[in-house]
């Protein structure tokens, strides 16, 4: 969109000179031929600079700044202040009453329009913020709310086609997934990438943060992801990468963890790495619950930072939990914390879902379908939290193998 | 989830915090930290003595603040975190790249 210039001057010669000279350069040129038209102008549509005269009849170019400076709206517009030759205290005046810049009369069109540029060269980052105030006002109008409103829901749609709506099916394979969003964006994904004939890449993962920013670096790694499956021999390796372009990219505040692995349904086996991600639960007939503690450091914030991968064994009937950590943080229904929250040295297993409940969940449930058993969960989670809401999100990936 | 800041011989800082880092509180949390560094007390001491558990924001918060304490050539340690935190710091491997100490005298002399 073109940047648009309010030129305010009682010489109407002036006025055509500058429109003139002005929008050959990409410009749109707004006019106002006094200080009331200037700030009339101004607040009806903010423009991105002014260029201002200061000596006009009636309301000179120094009280329009002030007027200017005193309305939310405008108080961050740009003003170039036309000061005739001489006038050196206007000049002064001008710059302490908050004008960016001055040309002085007679003027060099190639100066203005230099002066032009630099002026709105500093400021154009700031711009980008104004339009986001507009938009919130002042205590949220409905208007602004409404308007952000569309902008997330128009990131979520954007958000929800990258996730896969259904798990791949193998013959001897049940996977299914779950996901809760808290916000109409969500910081926590899942993919499932072919890879061959008998190869799924499988992530679950969470991007610290919520909202907007979360939700750009999810989208960030999920592309990256899908375009480096194919290049690394091992899961630890694709992390690497993933970390390495994460953290040099983007700020410190942004990071995410995850659990990559490679599902081998003819080998029966799940070759995985963890980026700093809560540790996966494994069921087997015999064994029991095992966590699969193969670590390694969170994604995107530290280049240094260096992944392993490790291999477990599918039996029949064995199944593998991934969730993050929405789910074990979800908190107690209230009247279960009240008496013992303000004391620091309480049991916190009974004020959070935590691993070992979400494990006795599994246990007690190994004969359901994956998807049964995303939701025995789910209802566990309602039961214990005594909510179907949920502060976080929460994603969770069950894997079974077909007895 | 409340804290205080003392100043420990050697211009240490040490920050003492009580109570559980969740949610919101962790904006605090950080500012608490960063406050040390930009007055230039780039030696930081974060006790967790008591504090009960951190949630994904509060570790944000630490890893923010770390880099930073790094990036100024400054250090910042952890005192003695409970078991629900330790576990946090060790399944995210923070734990490789912060140094964890016991007691105040042994994270103190860690400046040294």
């Amino acid at each position: 969109m073109p940047e648009t210039i309010l030129v305010v001057d009682d010489d109407p010669d002036i006025l055509e000179l500058l429109k003139m000279n002005l929008e050959p350069e990409g410009y749109t040129v707004r006019t106002a031929s006094d200080g009331d038209g200037a700030v009339k102008s101004a607040c009806t549509e903010p423009p991105d600079l002014i260029l201002l005269d200061v000596m006009m009849p009636h309301k000179n170019g120094l009280q329009v700044i002030e007027e200017l400076k005193n309305i939310d709206e405008t108080k961050s517009i740009p003003v170039i202040l036309v000061t005739a030759r001489g006038q050196a205290d206007d000049k002064v005046l001008g710059l302490e009453t908050g004008a960016d810049d001055y040309i002085t009369k007679p003027f060099d069109l190639r100066e203005v329009t230099a002066r032009v540029e630099a002026v709105l060269g500093r400021t154009r980052p700031i711009k980008y913020i104004n339009p986001l105030k507009r938009a919130m006002g002042i205590g949220f109008s409905e208007e602004g709310l409404q308007q952000l409103a569309g902008h997330l829901e128009a990131a979520a749609a954007i958000q929800k086609k990258l996730l896969p709506d259904q798990a791949p099916s193998f013959d001897e394979f049940d996977i299914a997934n779950l996901l809760q969003s808290s916000t109409s964006v969500s910081g926590d994904f899942y993919d499932y990438i072919p890879l061959n004939e008998t190869q799924v890449g499988i992530v679950l993962g969470d991007v610290k943060g919520n909202g907007i920013p979360a939700a750009l670096l999810m989208v960030m790694i999920r592309t990256a992801l899908r375009l480096l499956c194919h290049d690394e021999d091992t899961p630890a390796a694709i992390l690497k990468r993933i970390n390495d372009l994460v953290a040099r990219d983007t700020e410190a505040d942004l990071f995410a963890t995850m659990i990559y692995g490679i599902l081998d349904t003819h080998d029966y086996t799940f070759t995985y790495a963890n980026g700093g991600h809560c540790y996966p639960f494994h069921y087997n007939s015999r064994n029991g619950i095992d966590v699969l503690k193969t670590g390694g450091m969170l994604i995107g914030a530290f280049e240094e930072a260096t992944f392993t991968y490790g291999t477990c064994h599918f039996a029949p009937g064995d199944i593998i939990v991934f969730y993050t950590d929405g789910i074990t943080e979800t908190e107690a229904a209230q009247d279960t914390t009240s008496e013992v929250s303000t004391h620091w040295e309480q049991d916190t297993s009974t004020l959070f879902y935590g691993g070992d409940r979400l494990a006795g969940c599994l246990a007690e449930n190994t004969e359901l379908s994956a998807s049964a058993l995303c939701e025995a969960i789910l209802n566990d989670l309602a039961e214990f939290s005594g909510s179907t809401q949920t502060h976080d999100d929460r994603a969770l990936i069950v894997i079974k193998r077909e007895i | 989830m409340n804290f205080e800041i003392t100043i420990a011989q050697e211009n240490i800082s040490i920050l003492h915090i009580v109570g559980k880092i969740l949610g919101n509180a962790s904006d605090a949390f950080r500012k608490a930290m960063e406050s040390q560094l930009q007055t230039g007390h780039d030696k930081l001491v974060v006790d967790l003595t008591q504090v009960p558990l951190i949630d994904s924001s509060a570790l944000g918060a630490i890893v923010t603040t770390l880099k930073g304490y790094q990036r100024s050539g400054g250090k910042l340690v952890l005192l003695k975190p409970q078991k629900a935190v330790q576990e946090v710091l060790e399944v995210t491997q923070l734990a490789t790249v912060i140094e964890i100490y016991d007691t105040e005298e042994a994270a103190r002399d860690a400046f040294r």
